[in-house]
């Protein structure tokens, strides 16, 4: 008999869900006793946990466009600079702009903003063949990176925004502590509100729409108004990573919007399993902890002169190679018929895997 | 009979005896080719209307540019009284008009029972707001849908389908499927394109039943294209036949099947 028999909430899941969370806890385990043997220092360890809750942010919010609905948005990076951008410029002391507010209208800056440009973008490209959208946001990426280079009287261009404020400035929490609890508040906010939109005819239409979309039509669903919806929703929740990131990073220049960022978060996502919102967390966490594990691993583990991270890229691939052969569909694939109010559940059935 | 064509008749110009589908002078060529050629035809309200014709004959466009997933290069569609030529497929879907594929569509991700229950319109829940403002009332909706969508799996005796992944059935199931689906829906007319291919001869046989339930216990017209000679000719009237992107004929099926000119279409068609 195993621990499952004897833990009610362990036994309530199937085996991949408790795969995933074993894997968790010896992920968690062993960053914790190296922290504790001195590898990690604390403060590092929660300046990482952060940075992770981002990309997890980042992971949901391309999952609410490919996931959900079926769109391919290769411009993760400049929505999540978009946000980013917004936020470092309303608040920074060092900001052309000159306002220094509050982070709480950086917040709303960035949703404005970055709601404003998925909607500019969605509007020639919805109504299209789905690669429409995937051009458009390539060139989009592109764009706002220049402008944000170019455009210096605005942006500062590439000396980039510092004195950006920290967040809950008055609480008595070292501030590593308090960011790590801020994007764990975002985490359990976005993710309660996404799970309640997905297992709903809301999230049934999308998964319609990303199956066969002229069907969808058929049945008298406007698929371009729920495309677009998800195509905002995703880039705002990008966005607000972006507003994380500067207050916890303090410091925001146009090379933090690498293209590279975006192919990472589709890693996450795929590798998470594509349209589930468990699965996305998982997919983000992980890729990660393979970005950042080969830079710990330099110090750590391999001997000097020897340098691990330009193989970053190499271990992602290798990754994905193995998820591709052996579970195609992620770690945590979606599991739930999008029925709203556990109306399907009363009724029992359903897929178990 | 839905409640909204109820309520169009109680109050508009809107008659029972009018055709809820009338076609007017479609015509559609895919370069050189003219798949529709003139086309005028129309649907009375209750009948199950059949379309023939030979392969290639252009029936499946017809269905295309009446549902609004082809434009037209001219011409006019009408459903029940309003007229829908260059509006969207949803907004067709709206007027009351639903059609099916004549190739299944899968979907991915999805069990029997979640895609049937993509059916229903206009549903409360399928937007962002009432999910937070009303979730009982939602819950309470999606509970409905839930067991009319049982009860017409039921009624096309594949209940037992419900909790399979929709990619799982075989193409005969799918067929029932989508159109157990597009019943949900509550349409006025329903086109159907060949909803027996690649169904067996007994769940055929079943399939027919149903159709001449549904049109004579719910006033539902239907529009079906077959392939299937036995099933159409005995199940519709009108029939309509189409050749080379023409309407041939319309008359009932024994004067069809005794016209030598779809005889001949038919025969010209097999060459
Ligand atoms: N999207 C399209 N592009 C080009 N040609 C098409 C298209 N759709 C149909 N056709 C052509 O139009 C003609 C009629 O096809 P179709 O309507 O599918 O016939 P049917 O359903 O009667 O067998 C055929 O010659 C077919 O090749
Ligand atoms: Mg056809």
């Amino acid at each position: 008999m195993s621990a499952a028999a004897t833990l009610p909430v362990v036994g309530a899941l199937n085996s991949t869900e408790r795969n995933v969370l074993i894997g968790l806890a010896v992920f968690f385990g062993l960053l914790f006793v190296s922290m504790l043997a001195g590898v990690i220092q604390p403060r590092y360890l929660f300046f990482l946990l952060s940075l992770a809750g981002m990309y997890v942010l980042l992971t949901m919010g391309l999952n609410v466009q490919w996931g959900y609905a079926g769109l391919i948005n290769f411009s993760v990076a400049a929505f999540w600079g978009i946000g980013a951008y917004c936020a470092a410029l309303v608040t920074a002391s060092n900001s052309p702009l000159g306002l220094e507010l509050h982070p709480v209208f950086g917040l709303v800056a960035a949703v404005v903003v970055s709601a404003l440009v998925a909607v500019l973008i969605g509007i020639p490209t919805l109504r299209l063949r789905e690669d429409y959208l995937a051009i458009a946001t390539l060139g989009l990426a592109e764009v706002v990176r220049l402008l944000i280079l170019n455009e210096e009287q605005w942006t500062n261009g590439s000396a980039g925004v510092s004195g950006i404020p920290r967040l809950f400035e008055g609480l008595p929490f070292d501030s590593v502590i308090r960011n790590f609890y801020v994007v764990l508040g975002l985490i359990v906010v976005v993710y309660l509100f996404l799970r309640r939109v997905h297992q709903s005819p809301w999230g049934r239409v999308l998964r319609t729409i990303r199956a066969d979309e002229d069907l969808a039509e058929a049945l008298g669903k406007d698929t371009y108004a729920f495309k677009m919806q998800a195509f905002v929703l995703g880039s705002v929740i990008m966005a607000a990573a972006g507003v994380f990131y500067v207050h916890l990073n303090l410091y925001l220049g146009p090379d933090d919007l690498e293209p590279i960022q975006t192919f990472y978060v589709w890693i996450a996502v795929i590798l998470g399993g594509t349209g589930s919102n468990r699965g996305a967390m998982i997919g983000g966490l992980t890729v990660v902890a393979i970005l950042e594990g080969t830079r710990f691993l330099n110090t750590a583990v391999i001997p000097a002169g020897v340098d691990v991270a330009p193989l970053r890229l190499l271990f992602v691939g290798l990754l994905i190679i193995l998820v591709i052969r052996y579970r195609e569909e992620g770690l945590l694939p979606p599991q739930h018929e999008l029925v709203a109010g556990g109306v399907a559940d009363e009724k029992g059935g359903g897929p178990d895997e | 009979m839905s409640e909204r064509l109820e309520m169009q008749i109680d109050g508009a110009d809107l008659d029972k005896d009018d055709p809820v589908l009338e076609v007017s002078g479609l015509k559609k060529s895919f370069g050189g080719l003219v798949a529709t050629d003139d086309a005028s035809l129309q649907v009375e309200r209750a009948t199950i209307t059949g379309m023939i014709g030979p392969n290639g004959a252009g029936k499946s466009t017809l269905f295309n540019l009446i549902s609004g997933f082809y434009e037209a290069d001219e011409g006019s569609v009408t459903v029940n009284g309003t007229e829908v030529t260059g509006k969207e497929p949803h907004e067709i879907a709206r007027e009351g008009l639903v059609r099916t594929f004549q190739t299944p569509r899968k979907l991915e991700g999805m069990t029997v029972r979640e895609a049937m229950m993509v059916g229903p319109q206009h549903q409360t829940g399928e937007s962002v707001l009432p999910l937070w403002l009303s979730p009982s009332s939602v819950a309470e909706e999606e509970r409905r849908n839930l067991e009319r969508a049982e009860e017409l799996l039921e009624l096309f005796e594949i209940d037992h389908l419900a909790t399979e992944m929709a990619t799982e059935v075989s193409g005969g199931q799918l067929k029932l499927i989508e159109m157990a689906r597009a019943i949900l829906s509550e349409p006025d007319v329903l086109l159907l394109d060949e909803p027996v291919a690649g169904v067996n001869p007994t769940l055929a046989k079943n399939l027919a039943g149903f159709i001449r339930e549904l049109n004579e216990e719910r006033d539902l017209t239907f529009l079906i294209i077959e392939h299937d000679m036995g099933f159409i000719m005995e199940l519709a009237d009108p029939i309509i036949v189409l050749d080379q992107g023409r309407v041939l004929m319309e008359a009932d099926p024994e004067t069809v099947r005794n016209d030598q000119r779809v005889i001949d279409a038919y025969l010209g068609g097999a060459e």
